[in-house]
């Protein structure tokens, strides 16, 4: 009897998620590595299913941890995390679909610097891929087309056979994008990833996730340290000070709109931010 | 402060001095046997030249004994060392692997070696045996403290796109701790050429049983001889080591040091 009941619920969720617009939803989350201090505190978030949304704040804000509630790597411990209708936790087996579904690039991006770009990038598509096979690093004809099909989207074409340690800066980011658009993903978590990037390097990089977000019909989530970066490219962008999300803004026109309260206006909400610079 | 220290250091040395006496180790002794290097040395010039075929032979079984040893051992310590390291693995599993590994290196090999001479008596046979017992232990040890030293975010990237633990394992935690390997393997391969040297000496096997044996009817100058050949050996071996760590190690170290 008790057993039929959650299955069922879990159906209707999923019937009732293609109606609907969310992919992320958090309510009232907390969360903290040690039980005493609380990195993050009563999060309300919710992110539409293809939008770009942003995270922005100071070192130590919470916002890589935010990321790692999405992805599963660490539990709330207060509160409800939704991703696509599930709870996500990489210590659970049965939530393995949903952690294929969700490209994470780490702020260090992870990569395996003795492996080649190709290599790096085929390890997105190990879901897909039998043990066996992929322990003799056997991957379908198809697999490696789409994979430098991915490359060249990204702009590494003729770098598929180049270790990682000889790339620039720059590269390496487009190798850690390919890896997450190789997993065929629907939301994509990048954590800082133009942070150390020149102005103009950081916009390349930017440009080649939002095309790809457009032409694969992904959502994003990503956190920036830059609120002007982040207005440019997100929808929403969430502001998170000290644990606390304080803001949630937008550009609406060419106004940037609070569509948290509503109670600031733009010259308020640009007030705050003195030290960055204005639009 | 200062006046403390002059006083370890002063009971150090008389430490030396006292305990010296007691071993019998008199550095007279040294000087006065000086003189014996050199009736070694002409005894080598009496050599008969075809001792120096012996001696190679004998050096070649020495050199694919620790050959042998080398793969095997390196071929066992390597799911060893996977089932070793913390990052990988429960409480269960790593403890009572590491409490074997412990103890597989408590008897140095020359040791292992007399308990294979017991067991499948005298000859090479033995002396691979206990090359292979040293170099499970030596290797699986190095190489699980390397894999635990893998860097965490390309574990935590690939771990949350939700592969399997040997997915992970052949994509990361392998390629990320290769270099290291390789490394260790070129010097447990050195350090078991010069291990199998010593092994004939119970009866092993290898160009330490030459040496044993003239050295037992005091023919020091052909003991001498096959002493010569160890030597060159081992410089050559290590010479080539440092030209394929050069090679192949360096290369991707320095790669590891630009940091994104």
């Amino acid at each position: 009897m008790s057993a039929t009941k959650p299955s069922k619920v879990k159906t209707l969720g999923k019937a009732f998620a293609i109606f609907t617009k969310t992919i992320v939803q958090m309510n009232d989350i907390s969360a903290s590595y040690d039980s005493k201090n609380y990195v993050l505190k009563d999060i309300r978030m919710s992110v539409d299913r293809g939008s770009n949304y942003a995270i922005v704040g100071q070192s130590g804000s919470g916002k890589s941890t935010l990321l790692r509630l999405i992805n599963g790597m660490m539990n709330p411990s207060k509160g409800k995390i939704m991703v696509d209708y599930q709870t996500p936790s990489t210590s659970d087996k049965k939530f393995k679909s949903l952690m294929h579904k969700i490209g994470y690039i780490p702020q260090n991006l992870g990569l395996i610097k003795n492996s080649t770009v190709l290599e790096n990038i085929l390890i997105g598509a190990l879901p897909r891929v039998g043990g066996f096979n992929s322990f003799f690093k056997r991957f379908s004809d198809l697999e490696i087309d789409n994979a430098k099909k991915i490359l060249k989207q990204v702009g590494l074409e003729g770098k598929a056979e180049r270790k990682v340690y000889m790339l620039s800066g720059g590269e390496k980011r487009r190798v850690a994008i390919a890896r997450a658009l190789v997993q065929k993903p629907e939301i994509i978590l990048a954590d800082e990833i133009v942070s150390e990037l020149d102005h103009v390097t950081a916009r390349e990089i930017m440009d080649v996730l939002a095309e790809a977000q457009a032409t694969m019909n992904l959502t994003a989530i990503m956190v920036h340290h830059d609120l002007q970066l982040a207005l440019e490219y997100a929808d929403r962008v969430a502001v998170i000070k000290e644990g606390e999300k304080i803001l949630e803004i937008g550009v609406e026109g060419d106004k940037i709109v609070d569509f948290q309260s509503g109670n600031y206006t733009q010259r308020e909400i640009l007030e705050m931010f003195s030290g960055e610079p204005e639009e | 402060m200062n006046q403390k220290n002059n006083l370890i250091i002063g009971l150090i040395i008389a430490g030396v001095v006292v305990m010296s006496v007691n071993v019998d180790a008199d550095p007279r002794d040294f000087v006065e046997g000086l003189p014996n290097i050199g009736i070694m040395l002409q005894e080598i010039t009496e050599v008969d030249s075809s001792l120096f075929v012996t001696a190679l032979w004998a050096m070649l079984e020495t050199i694919e004994m620790a050959f042998i040893g080398t793969v095997v051992g390196v071929a066992i310590a390597l799911p060893l060392s996977l089932l070793a390291a913390r990052n990988l693995n429960r409480k269960f599993v790593y403890i009572p692997i590491r409490a074997l590994l412990a103890a597989t290196r408590t008897f140095p090999s020359i040791l292992w070696a007399i308990l294979f001479v017991i067991i499948v008596g005298l000859g090479p046979f033995a002396g691979v045996l206990a090359i292979i017992m040293y170099t499970v232990g030596f290797i699986a040890k190095l190489q699980y403290e390397a894999i635990e030293a893998v860097d965490a975010d390309p574990m935590d990237a690939v771990g949350a796109i939700g592969v399997s633990k040997l997915q992970l394992i052949r994509f990361v935690v392998l390629p990320e701790s290769a270099s290291h390997l390789l490394s260790q393997i070129l010097y447990i391969f050195d350090y078991n050429i010069r291990q199998t040297s010593i092994l004939g000496l119970v009866g092993a096997g290898g160009i330490g049983f030459y040496i044993i044996n003239y050295i037992k009817f005091f023919e020091y100058g052909k003991a001498a001889v096959f002493m010569v050949v160890v030597l060159v050996t081992v410089l050559i071996i290590d010479w080539v080591s440092v030209r394929i760590r050069d090679k192949y190690i360096i290369k991707s170290q320095r790669g590891m040091q630009v940091k994104t």
